[in-house]
Formats: structure tokens, C-alpha cells, sequence
């Protein structure tokens, strides 16, 4: 399940009003997700969260349930 | 009384010739092929023969384009393959990155010696005022296209995208597929190879699909792109001097179709050759040209090797970089670019043609939102007139930059602007036109059907896919009889070889 603060923080970042977010959701089937803008939603996680990742943690992120998992893992520390 | 067969003759067919690699579109790839074919069809049922005789097929057909680098070949895959396997088992992250660094620099340094040791060593020379005498290194042919797609499966590895593969035939038969060995497109083992243990059966689908790519690829190639070089653009490249600017600029326009022709009509053969072995490779081209911004080019152009740019050097530097937000990412758009360029080849030309691309995506991110902002206050945003314009900006902006693609140095690129801006003579094209009618008419072809709808394309395949095996034959047989037409005498080789 994707929380509704992550998507709250994607749909404010992308300009989004209410995207359909699901744990198979990739970068590329989200308007406006690109490879330029894709370091700013991570930025925007990290801060929202005040946690930081690691490079390796971020780049084995395959879709949204990924990264779902990679959040609750770091906040739950 | 039938002539003898020259025995002589026949042996030297299948020894490496320097000059005669087994060039697809050539007679002789056509009976190799069809030999492939009958064998891969009579082991259909038997796994084990049918993948070896693939892999024996693939070294031989690397043999008569490189000789003794066969070698090289087998070394890469060894080296690649180990390392794999100790990446996925080593303990800590720290001995991972340790095999992994050591790996791509083995891999890299390779490359390096083979490609750019002359380079670097000129370099040096004209900057401490030294004699510079060549060295005779021989370019192992693909060197660049295996050598990616190799170090793909050890970064998928690292990154925990795949696991290793326990056999060493499959991870070979990856490395040597002779369709995309020498010229990509630069599959990712994560989509190859669980495609080799699949059962041989080829869909009507596959089939109407390989049959148009054949068709495609046949008339990019041998009647775009081979008849308009030889014929206008190599002779105006050569010497920009002698032809007035408009001449100049309908040979940029021209190049910059026929090199677009080239490189996609070899990936056109190279996907129909492979899906006719069962084997659907990742798609190298979506229309470039229809690109309306120079980050949407990079996505329909080369893609293959794009992605792998994008996945394993652009987006590790970006998020390692991503404290400094948008200078970070304009320093990762920087070295990718530069690899870009230079992985094209030891040459200046191609240096600043991937420092003007970073350039340019550098200034659309840094502007995107002014640019925004200012299309919806005058309210031409999303409009079609908009689209229209971006679409013929960015690839006038493309054209001119490739042409550091075609010429020799810095100085034949400046000639070529200058003819275009200072000696154009517009009424020059008529005269052209009358002189040349059959250049102008492939040309105007050619770009008519990259901005025909991708619709068409899927209904034509769609077609083909229902039309009887005969038919289909007869199809073909026009197509090849309608490319003898146009085919020189000489054979022109892939522009991309000498990548």
C-alpha cells in the first residue's frame, strides 16, 4: 500500500491533483516523472521524511511499492 | 560441361577477409543465414544443439569480421561471467563495489587501449610539443557494443535487478548473438536470457513483423542511405568549399537522413534476423525526428545505448550529486554527454558534438519553467502550432550538429556553416532539383514516412501478419528486386561499424 503522506508528497511535486498511485506504479508511467526532475522527488522524500538514503538503496528502487518499502524500512529505524 | 568448383575459392569464403565481413544485406549473409536457419529449425526440439549451434554460428561469424579477436571475445565473456557470480556472493557491499570497480575498469581499459590509445597519446604530444608516431592497434570490430552490453549484466547484478546466470553457455550465447554483436542494439541480459530456454515457435505475428523489418531495413539502407551518400552528401561533406550553401544545407538535411536510415535499417535487419531466431531484441529507434525537445531525442534515438547511459552513469552520478539539486544533475548531464561523445570514437568532432548536447539539455531544464510559464500567458501552451515549431527546432538543431558526425575535423564543420550563412544562393536549388530529381525524391520519401503516424506502421504489420506465406515471399522478392536496382556496385559499410 502506498501511504497517503508519499502520495501527497509525488502529487505536490509533479503538479498532480489526485494521480492513482499504485505499488506497481513505475517513474516513466507518471506524467511529468522524468530523469531530470527525478533527483527533486527524491530530494522532496528525503526532506519530508527526514531521512536520508543511500545511493545504492535509491538506484534498486524499481516502482512506487519499492520505494514504499525502502521508506517504512527507514523510518522504522 | 559444368566449370569446376574453385575449391580455393570456396575456402577463402569462410576465412576472415578484412575487407568481406558477413555484411547483412550481402549474398553471402543470405546463405549463411539460410544454413542457420535449416540447423536451428532441425534442433528445434533439442535445447542443448540448437543453442550450441547459435553460439558456433556467432563465433564464426565474429571470426570472419575480426579475425584472432575472437579471442578477446571469449575473454570478455569469462571475465564478465565470474565476476557476476562474485558479486552476487560477496558478504559485504564493500567487496560488491570492490568487484564490480575492478570489473568495468578491466572492461574499460580494454576499450580504451584499442580505441583511444593513439588519441590519448597525440593529445599529450600536441600539448608538451613531442613527435607523434601512430601505433598500429587494429580496432577489434563491436568492441564498443559487446563490451556495454557485458558490463550491463554486472552492473543489473550489483544493482540486485537480476540474479547470475548459472550457465556459462547462455551467458556466452548473450555476449556472441551474432545479430546484435557487432552493432548492437545493446540488449540487458535481464531480457535476453530468459529468452534462450524458451521453446522455438515463431507466431504469424513474429513473422509478418520480421518481414517488414527485413523490407525497411533493406530500403533505409541499401536505397536511402547508400544511394543518397555516394550520390550528394559524402561528395559535398568532403569538400564544403566547392558547393554554395544551399547545397550545403540540403546535405545536412540529407545526412542527417541517410545517417538516420543507416543506423536504423541495420537495427531493422538486426531485430528481423533475431526474431527469426526466436529472439526479441530491445528497439533502437521511435521516430527521432518527430523529437520535440533534445531530452525526447534521447529517448527515440540509439536508445539502447541511451538507457544504459541513463541507468548505469547518468542516474548514480545524479543521485550521488543530488545535494547541489540542479548543478548536480547539470554536472551528471555534462559527463554523460561526454561519454556520449567520445564513446563514438577517439575525435575532437565527436567530443563537442556531445559537449553541445549537454549544453542543450542543460539550458531546456534550467529554462523549462520560464518557457512554461511564458506559452501559457500568451496561451499557445499544448497547442498544436507549439508542438509543431519545437518538433522543427529541435531537429534543425540536431541536423547541424550531427554534422560533426561526418566531417574529419572542426574545420570542415566551420566551412560548412560559413558556406550556409555567407554564400547560399537559394536559386542554386532549382537547378539542383532538375539535375537530381531522383536524390530529391528519396529524400522527400524519406522524411514523408518518419512523420507518417506510428498507427500505419502497426496496421502494416498487422497486414503482413495475415497475408498467406506466398505472398509474403513475393513481397519480399519485390523488395530485394527494387533494392538491386538501387544498390552501388560497391558495398558501403555500416556508418556505426567503426564504432
Amino acid at each position: 500500500m502506498i501511504s497517503d503522506k508519499l502520495k501527497s508528497v509525488l502529487n505536490k511535486e509533479l503538479n498532480l491533483s489526485d494521480f492513482n498511485f499504485t505499488e506497481e506504479t513505475t517513474a516513466n508511467q507518471v506524467p511529468g516523472w522524468d530523469s531530470l526532475n527525478h533527483i527533486n522527488i527524491i530530494l522532496a522524500i528525503e526532506k519530508e521524511y527526514n531521512t536520508k538514503f543511500k545511493g545504492i538503496e535509491i538506484l534498486r528502487v524499481k516502482n512506487l511499492g519499492d520505494l514504499q518499502r525502502l521508506i517504512d524500512s527507514k523510518t522504522a529505524q | 560441361m559444368p566449370e569446376s568448383i574453385d575449391f580455393q575459392r570456396l575456402l577463402e569464403m569462410f576465412q576472415y577477409d578484412r575487407f568481406d565481413p558477413l555484411l547483412f544485406g550481402t549474398s553471402l549473409f543470405l546463405f549463411f543465414f539460410l544454413a542457420v536457419l535449416i540447423v536451428y529449425r532441425v534442433f528445434a526440439k533439442h535445447n542443448a544443439l540448437r543453442i550450441y549451434s547459435l553460439i558456433f554460428f556467432s563465433l564464426f561469424f565474429y571470426y570472419k569480421a575480426a579475425n584472432y579477436f575472437v579471442a578477446l571475445l571469449l575473454f570478455s565473456s569469462i571475465l564478465n561471467f565470474y565476476s557476476g557470480k562474485f558479486i552476487f556472493k560477496a558478504a559485504s557491499q564493500n567487496i560488491k563495489r570492490l568487484i564490480l570497480t575492478s570489473t568495468v575498469i578491466i572492461n574499460l581499459g580494454i576499450l580504451v587501449y584499442f580505441k583511444y590509445t593513439n588519441f590519448l597519446i597525440e593529445t599529450i604530444m600536441s600539448i608538451t610539443g613531442g613527435e607523434f608516431e601512430p601505433l598500429r592497434i587494429l580496432l577489434p570490430i563491436g568492441i564498443s557494443f559487446y563490451t556495454f552490453k557485458a558490463m550491463s549484466y554486472i552492473v543489473e547484478i550489483y544493482f540486485e535487478m537480476i540474479e547470475p546466470t548459472d550457465s556459462f553457455r547462455d551467458f556466452t550465447l548473450f555476449i556472441f548473438f551474432f545479430p546484435n554483436l557487432l552493432m548492437g542494439p545493446i540488449d540487458k541480459a535481464s531480457t535476453f536470457i530468459p529468452q534462450i530456454e524458451k521453446e522455438y515457435n515463431l507466431t504469424n505475428k513474429e513473422i509478418g513483423l520480421a518481414v517488414f523489418l527485413i523490407c525497411s531495413g533493406l530500403i533505409k539502407k541499401y536505397v536511402i542511405a547508400d544511394y543518397v551518400s555516394l550520390n550528394f552528401t559524402d561528395r559535398v561533406f568532403e569538400f564544403p568549399l566547392r558547393f554554395t550553401g544551399v547545397e550545403n544545407l540540403l546535405a545536412v538535411y540529407g545526412a542527417t537522413m541517410a545517417g538516420y536510415c543507416d543506423f536504423s535499417g541495420y537495427t531493422d535487419l538486426a531485430l528481423a534476423v533475431g526474431l527469426l531466431l526466436g529472439f526479441k531484441m530491445i528497439d533502437n529507434f521511435n521516430r527521432p525526428f518527430k523529437a520535440n525537445s533534445i531530452a525526447d531525442y534521447w529517448r527515440r534515438w540509439h536508445i539502447s545505448l541511451s538507457t544504459w547511459l541513463l541507468g548505469y552513469l547518468f542516474r548514480p552520478l545524479q543521485i550521488s550529486l543530488r545535494n547541489l539539486k540542479n548543478y548536480g544533475t547539470a554536472i551528471a548531464i555534462f559527463v554523460t554527454f561526454f561519454a556520449v561523445g567520445l564513446w563514438h570514437g577517439p575525435n575532437w568532432t565527436f567530443i563537442v558534438f556531445g559537449l553541445l548536447h549537454s549544453t542543450y539539455l542543460i539550458f531546456s531544464m534550467s529554462t523549462q519553467k520560464y518557457r512554461d510559464a511564458f506559452y501559457t500567458k500568451i496561451g499557445i501552451k499544448g497547442s498544436k502550432g507549439l508542438r509543431a515549431f519545437q518538433i522543427f527546432f529541435t531537429f534543425n538543431i540536431i541536423a547541424f550538429t550531427s554534422i560533426l558526425f561526418r566531417t574529419p575535423s572542426l574545420e570542415y564543420f566551420s566551412n560548412m556553416l560559413s558556406q550556409i550563412f555567407t554564400y547560399f544562393h537559394g536559386e542554386v536549388l532549382f537547378q539542383y532539383i532538375e539535375a537530381y530529381p531522383i536524390i530529391i525524391v528519396l529524400l522527400v520519401f524519406a522524411y514523408l514516412m518518419h512523420f507518417t503516424p506510428d498507427s500505419w506502421e502497426k496496421k502494416t504489420v498487422e497486414i503482413l501478419s495475415k497475408t498467406p506465406v506466398l505472398l509474403q515471399a513475393v513481397v519480399l522478392a519485390v523488395v530485394i528486386w527494387f533494392v538491386v536496382q538501387f544498390k552501388s556496385a560497391e558495398l558501403q559499410p555500416f556508418i556505426y561499424f567503426k564504432f
